[in-house]
């Protein structure tokens, strides 16, 4: 019936017949359908949604009922709703074309550009004419890409608008008529216009002029064309639809911005420009769009209307921010600064998002107060809410005053500017500024020269001071850059136009001195100062210092220092000056500059200067007081003491302490030389020639033998200087590593440390792997193929290094290889001495005894003056039996200990030890005995020496049945229970035996009960558990009350034995023991 | 946007925590956090109470890189002697172990198809390509040398490859070097594309926008974030706040927001909206050497996650709620 009724053309009786049906039987889905699809169609939509959501619950899979409860809530106003409807019906049907561009519609209105774009996407896949598609997606992309240039994003926005540009003119083609295509595709012509960057063709240094001029030619031409079509385009739209107002304002701005493109600035003031006549057009349509009034403000040529337009707007619109805004920029021109102030802050305070009155307000503040941030921050606001090239380039200059230069932003702000504002010298010249500032000195030139191109094509515009800066910023980021002949070049040019000042001067020398050519450089130099000396006193410091390196690098010390002494004090006035003076005064052994070091000290005043000037006191102490090659460290160490009680929070004299005390020969200090560094990871900066605290650490971790006290399990170290920090080192170690993975210092440090580490764990197979890894990696850095003595010495560690790894894994093939690599270095006889040690240890594990032979004999012939060196080849001559001309070895061991002093009696024990360790294996106790004597008496605390001398008497005791020497015995190893740090192992039960052999039973008990917990839990040897159980036995036979917290009594005698079986098992003492228990 | 702490565990490794990324969820379990420390070892967390789910060791230097498969079911694990353990994150079985010279491995990432592992090659200037069905090496993209330089020059070493990340879409490739230069390859045709400029001191992490893969996220010493039309060359904005340098950097999953950890000991979340520092978590008592959001995915977890690790050896875990 509706539909007989529908086609009678009776829509209301068909309304009234639905409505019948559907409110007698909410089931009736049809009748829902119907009406709302009628309501859809007479436009009453909040009605129709009720409908339609009814309809739906009967088909919900109707495609068409979602689609038209999405147009019933978009026309409502309700686009969530509307898009989650829509998404609904292209769900259900794929090819909804209609629900796809209205979403996407939908969504260009809420600003999502990007999803709108996809669904215009989808849309025109469908249906390839759809002109509503092909019109949504074209403004979807100019959404995008003005998003994207408000980012900053030129290039990516230029290619999003040059698609739109090519999807609005299809469209047109099928749609020819159509205004508003017209008035899009002119939009999107502007904003290209606007937006489209000059790229740089080739990152060349040499710049062409003429290329440069073309490129900036065609870049314009390419602006001006897009214009040209913008306008062309809005006065189609225009043609078709006359009475659009603001078409006329868009031709006004076209043309505006074409005048500006073209340079055309000739204008008649009595005439009326095309840009003005046009935005009055708009206004004669809408005499009250205050926006209009706006726009004819800013297009407008004379200052009286465009502030009677800009009043006009505000008076019909009193909170419009832009036209305040402009205003203010107007009366800023005017000089009104007071009236813009208050515009200014007017516009700001009504719409903070906008750009220009942070601008504004940043001048403002930049003349009052020209130092602060202040100006900097604000003008970086204007910027970040919109990337013009004024503001950008206002941006850089701002921040070359408050010392942001290097920052980011400005980076990111002036390249932009470059690509909008290439043909303006400033632009690049300040890009060129901020890539010094950020140690690009390659591109800085680059920019320098462009600027210099840009200032030729604007000829006679552009003052000469502004040419002379440029080129002085040329020739100094160029011999930065280390390309000292152009730099030259570009300095003699300017002397020829006499435009070379101070600065100039200054890196006109330094080129000069980089190229070789001394003579010149210093008579340049000397005009320098003479120029300082006339002009300004105060600021010339770094001129005088600059002479003064100059002329120590060129004519050397004693030059310099008569120079100085020839040039006036007041020149000497500054801290600068005073750390030269003073550095020269170091290395000067006549003391000829003591009263102008003296003097000049006064003017240091900073923290830095001053402990700065006491790490440089140091050092010259250190020169000063020593004698011939040697320095003399104790004064330097003194001297530093002294100065960090003034000053405990320098970090640079703790590192040069920490470093000095390392440094000294005797290694009486190591231990104290970590202790002294504060380890900051936060402190990363590392300047050139100082030590850092990680450094110290390290070293001082490498020096001490013992660095894991706290880990028993590998060594009992019985030195009393512990090296607190050791076990620190490594994972410090790996921290700075991870911070710096470039600094082959880390590396090495780490190696050395982790070597130590393996040491000390008997070369686990592990720990080898990790270390022959690291080492192949160093060993192939080309860092180390310098000549440098520093590296070659670190060549060598390192070759050592990967040398005793190779041995301890079993590869003396390529372990002798290594150490016959470091053998052949260029390092002093006292380095390479190790280096044929180990050739000796090596072939004296491959029985290669002639090699060994040799290799023995090139170490005498070498020398060290490493102790510990002469000690090894002592215990290899000894072991391998190696046969020498009279006792050259001891002759020379002893002439090297002449030297020391304070640390004599220790080597001389050490000495000693090892005459003793040598009869030892020859089965000369007595002999042993007596060596080991000797060195205990020269050393009063050294455990480990009456440990040895306390065994040997024991064993003595033992072949010659004497108590003398058991009485010797339990002197010597008491002393060790007296005197090391914690209880050593072997030593209770030695005295135990020696005491329980006297018959002094409690004293036996009590030892061995020490000798239990002298050892680490699981390294317990089995002969203890019998021990214990010998113990055990004797308690049972006593059986005192107090016995039962005793260790012996923790279990039974049987366990004990069992115990000490399962340790060793191939003891028959045991067995024997246990069977008589089973008994 | 706001981030609230959920839950903070000291002393999670005994050493440093370096290194930090999210398991993705499977159908067996959701997704579970994975940490590598200085104390060589890596462990995998539960949320949202961080219970300890599995401690792997072997490593023999601290861990600095960990990456998991999109799938969720293998992840790999990387030290400071360039040993990369391959292994399943549900059994610790060993799948495979890559090897390179040490300092060559630092950051590490699957593609987001599963199929490829990049690996930032440190010194050799370059990406690693690991095949990740053959564990084999597939491909070295060398970043070119500045003209005009001799292969023996030291700049060599400027350009150590610090960082790595994929586009979403998988076709690009961008490395951060030392020198702050950031490089991006083409990866089906392995070519070198261009350098970003911007930063000028070394580039730690680096991470693409989920939503738009030509937008790239960058974090250096230099105390900056930024934000890069990676296809277009140019710097879309440099965001300033970290008082020192920035170590890590990640976006949340509906590409709103950012996170980064910095050695100032902060977290800070980023509004990229307005280009903002919008928060500043300050929990962490040392540098914060890794952040990461959680991926979206898992049955009926909805709510997003960011976890980062620190110094202080302590891992924390925040709820992320966006707009």
């Amino acid at each position: 019936m509706c539909d007989m009724l529908d086609e009678g053309g009776k829509e209301s009786l068909v309304v009234a017949v639905c409505r019948e049906a559907s409110d007698k039987s909410p089931r009736a889905f049809w009748a829902f359908r119907r009406l709302g699809y009628l309501q859809v169609r007479q436009n009453k939509w909040s009605e129709a949604v009720q409908s339609l959501q009814h309809a739906i619950r009967g088909y919900p899979n109707c495609a068409d009922l979602w689609e038209a409860l999405g147009l019933a809530y978009q026309r409502l106003g309700m686009f969530t709703a509307a898009i989650k409807s829509y998404g609904r019906a292209i769900e259900l049907e794929d090819s909804r074309v209609f629900a796809l561009v209205e979403s996407g519609n939908i969504l260009l209105m809420l600003g999502s550009f990007r999803k709108g774009v996809e669904q215009f996407r989808l849309a025109l896949d469908i249906s390839p004419q759809s002109v509503s598609a092909h019109y949504g997606l074209a403004s979807g992309l100019l959404g995008l890409s003005k998003e994207c240039i408000n980012l900053g994003a030129f290039r990516w926005g230029a290619s999003l608008l040059e698609e739109a540009s090519k999807l609005a003119k299809g469209s047109t083609c099928l749609a020819g008529n159509l205004s508003c295509i017209w008035k899009l595709h002119g939009d999107i012509q502007l904003t290209y216009a606007k937006c489209f960057p000059w790229m740089e063709e080739g990152q060349s240094l040499e710049i062409d002029e003429e290329a440069f001029k073309t490129s900036i030619l065609s870049w314009k031409r390419t602006c001006c064309l897009a214009a040209i079509s913008a306008s062309r385009s809005y006065q189609r739209a225009l043609h078709l639809a006359p009475c659009q107002a603001n078409i006329y304002t868009d031709i006004a701005i076209t043309s505006d911005l074409i005048c500006t493109l073209k340079e055309s600035y000739e204008r008649d003031l009595n005439a009326w420009q095309l840009p003005e006549k046009m935005s009055l057009g708009g206004l004669l349509l809408e005499g009250d769009n205050s926006e209009f009034w706006v726009a004819l403000g800013c297009l407008s040529g004379h200052n009286a209307l465009k502030q009677h337009a800009f009043i006009r707007g505000l008076q019909l619109d009193v909170s419009l921010a832009v036209a305040w805004a402009y205003l203010g920029k107007l009366y800023r021109k005017e000089g009104e600064k007071q009236l813009a102030r208050q515009a200014f802050d007017c516009s700001r305070s009504i719409d903070p998002s906008l750009a220009l009155p942070w601008a504004g307000m940043s001048a403002d503040t930049h003349a009052r107060e020209p130092t602060q941030d202040e100006p900097f921050e604000s003008c970086l606001r204007a910027v970040q809410i919109l990337p013009l090239a004024e503001f950008q380039i206002g941006l850089a200059k701002l921040s070359m005053l408050s010392g942001h230069l290097s920052s980011s932003q400005v980076f990111g702000a002036i390249q932009q500017a470059v690509q909008r504002a290439p043909y303006y010298p400033e632009s690049h010249n300040l890009n060129g500024l901020v890539c010094e500032a950020r140690f690009d000195y390659g591109s800085a030139a680059a920019a320098y020269r462009l600027a210099r191109c840009a200032i030729s094509t604007l000829a006679g515009t552009v003052p000469k001071s502004c040419f002379r800066d440029i080129s002085i910023n040329l020739a100094r980021s160029l011999s930065r850059a280390g390309n000292a002949l152009d730099a030259v070049q570009e300095c003699e040019d300017l002397e020829k136009e006499g435009l070379l000042d101070v600065e100039g001067l200054q890196i006109y020398a330094i080129s000069l001195w980089q190229l070789g050519k001394n003579k010149l450089a210093l008579s340049v130099a000397r005009n320098l100062v003479i120029a300082v000396s006339t002009e300004e006193r105060t600021s010339g410091a770094g001129a005088i210092t600059f002479f003064c390196r100059l002329l120590y690098y060129i004519s050397g010390q004693e030059s310099a220092i008569t120079n100085i002494l020839k040039m006036p004090k007041e020149l000497f006035q500054s801290s600068k000056v005073s750390f030269i003076v003073s550095a020269i005064h170091a290395l000067d052994r006549s003391d000829q500059l003591e009263s102008v070091v003296s003097s000049s000290r006064q003017f240091l005043a900073s923290y830095e200067d001053i402990t700065g000037m006491h790490l440089l006191i140091a050092l010259t102490k250190l020169i000063k007081h020593g004698s011939g090659q040697c320095l003399n460290f104790q004064s330097g160490v003194d001297h530093l003491r002294k100065a960090l009680h003034m000053y405990p929070n320098s970090n640079l004299l703790r590192n040069l302490l920490g470093y000095l005390l390392l440094s000294c020969k005797e290694w009486e200090d190591t231990h104290i030389a970590t202790r002294c560094c504060i380890i900051d990871p936060s402190d990363c900066s590392s300047e050139e020639g100082l030590k850092l605290s990680c450094e110290i650490l390290a070293a001082g971790a490498v020096a001490c033998y013992a660095t894991d006290n706290g880990n028993q399990k590998f060594s009992f170290p019985t030195c009393r200087d512990q090296c607190l920090n050791g076990p620190m080192a490594i994972p410090q170690l790996q921290k700075w590593l991870l911070r710096e993975p470039w600094n082959h210092n880390a590396r090495y440090l780490l190696i050395l440390n982790f070597l130590q580490k393996a040491r000390e764990e008997r070369f686990p197979r592990h720990l080898c792997i990790v270390l022959e890894r690291l080492l192949r990696v160093a060993l192939s850095n080309q860092f180390y193929s310098k000549k440098d003595m520093s590296y070659q010495y670190q060549k060598f560690q390192l070759l050592l290094c990967a040398s005793e790894i190779s041995l301890q894994s079993g590869d003396t093939i390529s372990s002798i290889n290594y150490a016959k690599d470091a053998s052949v270095l260029l390092l002093p006889n006292g380095y390479l001495f190790f280096a044929h040690l180990l050739l000796c240890r090596a072939y004296a594990v491959e029985h290669n005894f002639v090699n060994l032979q040799e290799e023995y004999l090139s170490c005498l012939e070498l020398k060290t003056d490493y102790h510990i060196g002469w000690i090894c080849l002592k215990l290899m001559e000894s072991q391998y039996k190696l046969e020498t001309e009279s006792n050259i070895l001891k002759l020379s061991s002893e002439e090297y200990l002449k030297e020391i002093r304070s640390s004599r009696n220790m080597w001389m024990a050490v000495f000693d030890l090892v005459q003793g360790l040598i009869s030892l294996w020859n089965r000369n106790f007595l002999h042993a005995e007596e060596s080991l004597a000797q060195a205990c008496s020269l050393v009063g605390a050294e455990s480990c020496l009456f440990l040895c001398h306390g065994a040997i008497c024991m064993e003595l005791a033992r072949q010659q049945c004497s108590s003398q020497f058991l009485s010797l015995a339990i002197k010597s190893l008491t002393k060790v229970q007296e005197t090391s740090l914690f209880p050593l192992p072997v030593v209770s039960a030695l005295l135990a035996q020696a005491e329980g052999s006297l018959g002094f039973k409690a004293k036996w008990e009590r030892n061995l009960r020490l000798e239990w917990f002298s050892w680490p839990p699981e390294m317990r040897p089995a002969e203890l558990f019998f021990q214990m159980h010998l113990l055990a036995r004797q308690s049972k036979v006593g059986s005192d009350s107090s016995s039962s917290s005793r260790v012996e009594s923790w279990q039974s005698r049987q366990r004990w034995v069992l115990r000490a079986i399962h340790l060793n098992p191939s003891c028959l003492r045991y067995w024997n023991v246990l069977q008589k228990l089973m008994d | 946007m706001k981030l609230a702490g959920l839950k903070s565990i000291d002393n999670a490794h005994e050493e440093s925590v370096w290194a930090v990324t999210w398991v993705p969820a499977t159908d067996a379990r959701p997704a579970l956090l994975l940490t590598g420390s200085l104390d060589e070892t890596v462990k995998l967390w539960r949320p949202d109470e961080l219970v300890l789910e599995g401690k792997n060791t072997g490593h023999c230097l601290g861990v600095v890189s960990v990456a998991a498969h999109p799938s969720g079911v293998i992840a790999a694990s990387a030290s400071l002697d360039s040993f990369i353990r391959v292994f399943d994150v549900d059994t610790n079985a060993t799948i495979a172990t890559l090897e390179a010279p040490p300092s060559e491995v630092w950051q590490m990432q699957f593609n987001p198809k599963g199929t490829t592992l990049a690996v930032a090659g440190g010194g050799s200037a370059s990406i690693k390509l690991w095949d990740t069905a053959t564990w084999e090496l597939i491909d070295t993209l060398s970043i070119p040398r500045p003209e005009g330089s001799k292969p023996s020059d030291k700049s060599g070493s400027k350009k150590f490859v610090l960082s790595v990340a994929w586009s979403p879409d998988g076709r690009r490739l961008a490395c951060g070097s030392m020198d702050g230069t950031i490089s991006v390859f083409d990866v089906t045709r392995a070519k070198f594309l261009h350098h970003l400029e911007g930063h000028f001191m070394p580039v730690r992490s680096l991470v693409y926008s989920p939503i738009d893969p030509r937008v790239l996220f960058s974090a250096s010493d230099d105390s900056h974030v930024n934000m890069y039309d990676a296809e277009g060359k140019s710097l879309l904005a440099a965001m300033s706040g970290h008082a020192s340098w920035v170590l890590s950097v990640d976006v949340s999953p509906d590409g709103a927001a950012i996170a980064t950890g910095s050695s100032d000991r902060t977290v800070r979340l980023w509004d990229l909206s307005m280009r903002a520092a919008v928060q500043t978590m300050s929990n962490h008592t040392d540098q914060v050497w890794g952040v990461a959001f959680r991926p979206p995915g898992g049955t009926g977890i909805r709510a997003g996650r960011l976890a980062s690790v620190s110094d202080d050896k302590s891992i924390s875990l925040y709820d992320y709620a966006g707009r």
